[in-house]
């Protein structure tokens, strides 16, 4: 082995040492070069010559209607902020002055902020307050304005829970998206949320010379600035003028109106009532404000057309119906004789016409809403059948609207009713309560809409959305969403037949008389659902016209009365206005002498064992 | 008495002086950080710095004897993992390159330096070796220069540097002869100095004396002149065959200044910050410079200027002090300790802290190119203090024993 004598290792390490202590030396020479010759250099450069890169923020899209009117657009709103390390007591408390804010208050709010780092003490400030600070600026070291920018909805445009709203990212969606960076504003409802990645933009920077105390000198290279890339333009499927409409016509009530166009799946209107004022959560929140919003039992802040699931009473008769025809369980001529009333077990239950009417094949059975008829039928079909078919028809699952926090409904199953009442624990009443859209059944209007789309257009059916396109202003061009066409299999046209044209005699001379648009040949069917907030909700579902169907429709009158009377004609004067542009001026019309033309009030089965009902709202947390 | 024979075990210089560093570096990385990320970076730093130092601590426990036969297998493992950053690698910014492994990130070139200088130390003590015959010389350059070439594929120029740095100090401390040294520094020098007709004919001069008092075979010198003379003539014109984008990058990485809107922007920013911390410094968390975030960096790559802004020429001084002595101490240990491979190791550490001091501090005065090279103990970033850490704990284990063979 060749080792190093130690006397040798001696001279070896005095080299080494040598060399690093020159290395030393020459980084010691560098500093004093830089901290002691030329101090006084550096130090003014870096109190007036500093360069600081600032992001730019693109506008935000806009949100357009079909015809390209702007129903949201942003415009600027500042907000004063406080520079931790520069502020003075004298300036805060003329700023306070200027702001109309109690000085304490303010103290205690910037009292964690350190550094440069601006604190934002108010926002949304008049431009009184602007010019007020700006002009003062000498006076005000510390106090600095920001343009942070604020959304604007057009006049006479409402629709909050199409839109949704915008706010600060929080920590959660920054792990989510780490696109996004502290003090974003990114959509939090609506289509704001869901488009949030379109609508947003892409930042910009622009260099600053600033000095120590973080004002702006002036622009440093403008040749090195990167502009921000305006936000794509949402364009909605729907008119505005329609969504006006539908939104006028629920304007005392609570409930809902979903209108799809069956040839695409787009939205043509989307109301839900009551709403509040989107302007009032766009900017600067009052606390008073959201805390009456969140605290009103009345839920302005959700979407009852997608966000509430209600049994759908009688309009699920239809599924019914579906399921029957297809297992061949029945042919449409199967006949059952209504007396007003039916025995299960000990218990006796009522249809909603006390005289009964008579011997119905499944057409009549339909046109009137013969609740006996159908505990009949339910009882013949079975629960997993049931089931199955309201599957395959889209309820109990989401629809896939491009909103977000859709509520997905619930579809009771032989598993469901195992798990809540135990094996065996549940009855035959809970079944025959299911065939008449009662019982757990829960749907939203969105989903009814869809199944009104599916019996138009035969089976076939596109999922709904709202948005048509966007204009992408990167690529300065129209991008067009695709459409999801779907289909729903294992079901016959003939079964489709069946219930079309019992749907269609509902309109005609059954239940849903009053939902008929002079003209339009049309199909729809009433529900009258029994829930224990009240009054039952009226619901009707319809499509039209009937040989090429345009449009599909639902409609949810919270705890109002009867299908056929009160939401048929809201439907009715939708499409009126749909297909003419107006309101047909009707004759007054005679009552209809044969007496079927009455809502068909549900009398559900009074069943021990079923659990107090609930008007489905999400934030109730039932369930 | 067991807690006795413990205690003498500890080498309290080694241990105090990296406490000491390793607090500076977690105070600087607070100051550079917590205007923008609140505390979080401090405390993962904080974290490794805690666990490292324990295990810097134990690791004077371990058996000798263990950490010569695992040089092999530590050098051959860490190629292996080189290897797999090709596979599944991920990029960081700029030249860092990672591999996750059981969920911990890890920068295989940092634990390649260790290894490489374990492997070298390993060899010249295992075998019969002399650094002054060919054969063994071979061997010596092919363990540095197989990792330093999968780095440098990666590409990170700054880290396959290191390697550069260790080989020759290596080979001195292993003995290898002046004419030798000499034959591998000097066509270094001659490749800078051609760019200047008037230095390159005085190193020329310098060369052929430093020939003629070798008394080698005239045939041998002659040849090492020639090969002198060509790489003096060919440099210019090679470089004149680069694009001027190629030239501008070499340039660039020579003299960082000349491109004020990139790397240039950087040293001026630094340059700017350590001059306005002038004799005293502005203060600890007052450095405008670097609350600003003028500083790009400036916790891992330029955490130095967030010091000389903060504590001005007087902490400059103190850290400098402090990473010299460490160094000096490193080398004071490589002459007491009886064992070859434990010598060489130590001088194989004490040149990476060095190049990496000295490259990393000189990037943020304008002495070096900015390489992305950290500092030891103070720059944030776990593999590289991890590494640090580990280097530190050999040298703890090789004072503990230091009377072993």
């Amino acid at each position: 082995m060749h080792t190093l004598e130690r006397s040798n290792k001696h001279f070896h390490r005095i080299v080494l040492a040598v060399f690093f202590s020159l290395g030393f030396v020459l980084l010691a020479v560098s500093f004093i070069r830089l901290q002691i010759s030329n101090k006084a250099m550096y130090q003014r450069q870096s109190r007036n010559n500093s360069i600081r890169a600032e992001s730019l923020y693109p506008v935000r899209g806009l949100i357009r209607d079909k015809t390209g009117r702007i129903l949201v657009d942003t415009r600027a709103q500042f907000s004063a902020a406080v520079i931790p390390v520069s502020i003075t007591a004298q300036s805060l408390r003329r700023a306070c002055e200027i702001l109309g804010l109690d000085t304490v208050s303010v103290q205690k709010k910037i009292k964690n902020g350190v550094g440069f780092r601006p604190v934002i003490i108010d926002r949304d400030i008049s431009q009184e307050q602007l010019v007020a600070i700006e002009e003062n600026r000498i006076d005000l070291p510390g106090i600095i304005t920001l343009e942070v920018p604020k959304r604007f909805y057009a006049d006479n445009v409402n629709s909050p829970h199409i839109f949704g709203t915008i706010g600060e990212v929080n920590k959660a969606e920054q792990i989510i998206n780490p696109i996004y960076e502290a003090g974003d504003l990114v959509g939090k409802s609506g289509i704001e949320k869901k488009y949030d990645l379109d609508l947003r933009g892409t930042k910009g920077v622009r260099y600053l010379r600033v000095d120590a105390s973080g004002k702006t000198l002036g622009a440093y290279d403008e040749s090195q600035n990167i502009s921000p890339v305006h936000g794509n333009d949402i364009y909605l499927h729907l008119d505005y003028s329609m969504q006006q409409f539908a939104e006028s016509l629920l304007v005392d009530y609570r409930g809902a109106l979903v209108a799809i166009d069956v040839r695409d799946g787009g939205i043509i209107a989307m109301a839900s009532k009551p709403d509040y004022d989107p302007r009032l959560l766009s900017g600067k929140i009052d606390p008073e404000i959201w805390k009456r919003l969140i605290e009103d039992e009345n839920h302005p802040l959700y979407s009852r057309a997608i966000q509430s699931a209600y049994p759908p009473g009688s309009t699920y008769k239809i599924v019914a119906a579906i399921a029957a025809l297809q297992e061949k369980i029945i042919t449409p001529q199967w006949e059952a004789t209504c007396n007003g009333s039916f025995r299960l077990g000990r218990k006796t239950i009522r249809c909603w016409n006390p005289n009964g009417h008579g011997t119905l094949d499944l057409y009549g059975a339909i046109k009137n809403s013969c609740n006996v008829y159908f505990y009949k039928l339910g009882l013949k079909i079975g629960l997993d059948f049931w089931s199955k078919y309201s599957k395959m028809l889209g309820f109990g699952s989401k629809t896939g609207i491009d909103l977000p926090n859709e509520n997905s409904g619930l579809v009771p199953t032989r598993e469901f009713f195992d798990r809540v009442y135990g094996k065996n624990g549940w009855t035959r009443g809970n079944l025959a309560n299911l065939a008449i859209g009662q019982g757990e059944l829960l749907v939203t209007p969105l989903q009814l809409a869809q199944f009104a789309m599916i019996l138009a257009n035969k089976g076939v059916y596109y999922t709904p959305h709202m948005v048509e396109k966007m204009y992408d202003f990167s690529a300065r061009a129209f991008v067009n969403f695709p459409k999801e066409v779907n289909y729903v299999k294992g079901i016959s046209k003939d079964v489709y037949d069946v219930v079309r044209e019992g749907m269609h005699r509902v309109v005609n001379g059954g239940t849903g008389w009053l939902g008929r648009v002079p003209g339009i040949d049309m199909a729809g069917k009433t529900g009258t659902a029994q829930n224990p907030h009240g009054e039952p909700h009226a619901w009707f579902m319809a499509f039209a016209p009937y040989e090429s169907p345009e449009v599909a429709i639902s409609v949810i009158v919270e705890n109002a009365g009867g299908g056929g009377a009160i939401a048929a004609p809201i439907a009715r004067k939708f499409l009126e206005k749909y297909f003419y542009g107006k309101l047909i001026a009707r004759p007054v019309v005679k009552k209809d002498k044969s007496g079927s033309a009455q809502d068909s009030l549900l009398f559900p089965i009074p069943n021990d064992s079923l659990q107090p009902m609930q008007l489905f709202l999400p934030d109730e947390g039932t369930e | 008495m067991m807690s006795n024979t413990i205690f003498k075990k500890i080498d309290w210089i080694l241990i105090l002086l990296s406490a000491f560093l390793l607090i500076i570096g977690l105070m600087a990385i607070y100051s550079a950080t917590f205007a923008t990320h609140g505390s979080e970076y401090f405390s993962r730093q904080l974290i490794i710095a805690t666990i490292g130092f324990i295990g810097m601590l134990m690791m004077a426990f371990i058996p000798f004897r263990w950490l010569q036969r695992m040089s092999f297998l530590f050098y051959f493992v860490s190629l292996i993992l080189l290897f797999l950053i090709f596979l599944i690698g991920t990029k960081g910014y700029g030249a860092e390159r990672w591999i996750v492994l059981a969920g911990i990130k890890l920068q295989p070139a940092e634990l390649a330096k260790i290894a490489t200088i374990m492997a070298v130390a390993a060899y010249v003590a295992d075998y019969n070796v002399n650094v002054n015959r060919f054969r063994h010389f071979i061997v010596v350059a092919i363990l540095v220069f197989l990792p330093m070439l999968l780095i440098a594929r990666q590409p990170d120029l700054g880290t396959s540097l290191v390697f550069l740095a260790l080989f020759i100090p290596l080979l001195y401390w292993a003995g290898l002869n002046w004419f030798a040294l000499f034959i591998l520094v000097a066509p270094v020098i001659t490749l800078i100095v051609s760019f200047n007709f008037y230095a390159f004919l005085v190193w020329m001069i310098v060369v052929s004396a430093i020939l003629f008092l070798s008394g080698r075979k005239p045939v041998i010198l002659a040849s090492i002149f020639a090969f002198h003379i060509a790489v003096g003539l060919f440099t210019p014109v090679m470089w004149n065959q680069l694009r001027p984008y190629q030239q501008k990058r070499l340039l660039t990485f020579a003299n960082p200044e000349s491109d004020p809107h990139g790397a240039g922007y950087q040293i001026i920013q630094s340059k700017v910050a350590i001059g306005s911390g002038g004799l005293w410094g502005k203060g600890y968390l007052n450095g405008t410079q670097t609350q600003l975030k003028f500083l790009p960096a400036q916790h891992t790559d330029f955490i130095f200027s967030v010091i000389g802004e903060e504590w001005g020429f007087t902490g400059v001084l103190l850290i400098l002090g402090l990473l010299l002595l460490l160094l000096l101490y490193l080398l004071h240990l490589a002459v007491q300790v009886r064992s070859t491979f434990a010598s060489l190791t130590l001088v194989g550490i004490a040149t990476v802290l060095f190049f990496h001091i000295f490259v990393n501090i000189g990037m943020t005065v304008g002495l070096a190119p900015v390489t992305g090279l950290p500092l030891p103990f103070i720059s944030y970033g776990g593999s590289f203090l991890a590494v640090t850490l580990l280097m530190m704990g050999l040298a703890h284990n090789f004072s503990a024993n230091r009377y072993q063979r």
